[in-house]
């Protein structure tokens, strides 16, 4: 279940991190259990995807995977959002209507935001789970579902127990498989692959090659806390694709917010690269240029032209050091001395030689 | 009061982002409450730069110091 996942459109749970790999092995020890998970998280951790994938590893995967927000209605909506209403249960309710728990029926039920549930419905919740039967709003029947439920929560429910917010009951009726997702502070070293992994997608989307990430963003992405987690960083990335027309991610392409609110030290400056080394140029020489193909070529006049350019080479880089530029040429001094001589190069142990001349053959 | 020192501040934020990526940030002048930067090396090309670094520079700029008033990008 977990290895297509990994490479998928569910790569928000993306890491190689110690704590993801936790999460990985949690979602493989329940397997195929049937028993209650609360997942807790903050905002953007992947709540709602790791849900979907607990249903997929489950006997459930062929029946409905039903998400539902209970911060989104009101105290009054949560109740005929859950369980559905009759027709004229209230002003409005003009039909009958199931509920999610009824759509959610033999499937899996992802109740998320369980945190917002106000006390007064969090009795009624549960109810329903103890006798796995619900009741429609202005209904009369009692009709049983089967459904899987997996809760989500962005508070620690064992604090807000503590401090009278939430019902003791409810929440050891919830807290039968606890997994905890890590925010994406604290999974640092996941930061490059998620980037890379977003960057890709958005590129791929607007239809255009993935570009080359500067130093700059991967270090700002590094630095920055992602309060938004997994969810930001998506973001982030899209928001690249859309700013980002130069071939190269630069750092003006990542929103301000990210490159002005970053922890720990400021990135170093990478040292000045070193000066480009003088190499010799000898092509001129392996390939004449020669204009009749077939003419005569006196090796041994190649050869010492191929020695004056290397030893023109050596002491222009060395300044006309003469024992640098034997080291160069990995010869003894002295009979850099005699080769020096017999190619008639003394003068070229002058470090004033014309700096534009390359030491190919082509040029002497 | 909006000086020089207190927006050089701001730009050290920016600033090592920007060479990292082989351009820079310089403060240009101080004129009441505004400031002007100039982009220069990569970024000065990069239309993107300034529009992502003229908002956040200057939204950073207006939190240290809500006097604020301008960023001019030159």
């Amino acid at each position: 279940m977990m290895a297509p996942s990994l490479a998928g459109p569910q790569s928000v749970v993306i890491g190689r991190s110690a704590r993801m790999r936790a999460v990985f092995e949690f979602l493989r020890v329940i397997g195929t259990s049937e028993s209650t998970v609360l997942i807790t998280g903050e905002s953007g951790t992947g709540k709602e995807i790791t849900a979907t994938l607990i249903h997929q590893g489950s006997r459930r995967s062929h029946r409905p995977f039903v998400a539902v927000s209970c911060a989104l209605f009101s105290e009054t909506l949560i109740e005929s959002e859950l369980f559905g209403h009759e027709r004229g249960a209230f002003t409005g309710a003009i039909k009958d209507r199931p509920g999610r728990f009824e759509m959610a029926d033999g499937g899996t039920l992802f109740l998320d935001d369980i945190d917002d549930v106000p006390l007064s419905m969090q009795v009624k919740l549960l109810r329903v789970l103890q006798n796995r039967t619900i009741e429609r709003l202005g209904g009369t029947r009692t009709v049983p579902v089967n459904v899987r439920i997996i809760a989500g929560s962005k508070k620690d429910l064992q604090q807000m127990v503590a401090e009278g917010k939430f019902r003791e009951d409810l929440f050891y009726r919830l807290n039968v498989l606890p997994l905890a997702l890590p925010p994406l502070r604290e999974r640092r070293e996941d930061v490059p692959a998620l980037m890379d992994h977003f960057i890709e997608r958005y590129f791929r989307r607007r239809g255009d090659d993935v570009p080359p990430i500067s130093d700059a963003v991967k270090q700002a992405f590094l630095r920055y806390r992602w309060p938004g987690n997994v969810r930001e960083l998506e973001n982030a990335c899209e928001r690249i694709a859309q700013m980002c027309t130069c071939g190269t991610v630069g750092i003006g392409c990542v929103a301000a917010s990210v490159v002005l609110h970053g922890d720990g030290p400021l990135p170093a400056l990478p040292a000045a690269p070193p000066a480009p080394v003088e190499r010799p140029v000898l092509e001129a020489a392996v390939a004449p240029t020669s204009v009749v193909a077939d003419a005569p070529i006196s090796l041994d006049d190649r050869m010492r032209e191929v020695e004056a350019g290397l030893i023109g080479w050596a002491l222009r880089v060395s300044h006309g050091n003469k024992s640098r530029a034997a080291e160069l040429l990995q010869i003894k001094r002295s009979t850099l001395g005699d080769r020096i001589n017999r190619c008639g190069l003394g003068h070229a142990a002058s470090p004033e030689r014309d700096e534009r001349r390359p030491p190919s053959l082509a040029s002497t | 009061m909006v000086t020089t020192e207190r927006v050089e501040a701001v730009l050290a934020r920016v600033r090592p982002y920007m060479q990292l990526d082989g351009g820079d940030i310089e403060l240009v002048e101080v004129e009441g409450n505004s400031a002007a930067v100039r982009l220069t090396g990569r970024c000065a090309g990069c239309p993107s730069a300034h529009m992502t670094l003229y908002l956040g520079v200057e939204a950073a700029l207006r939190e240290q110091m809500p006097e604020f008033e301008a960023l001019k990008v030159r």
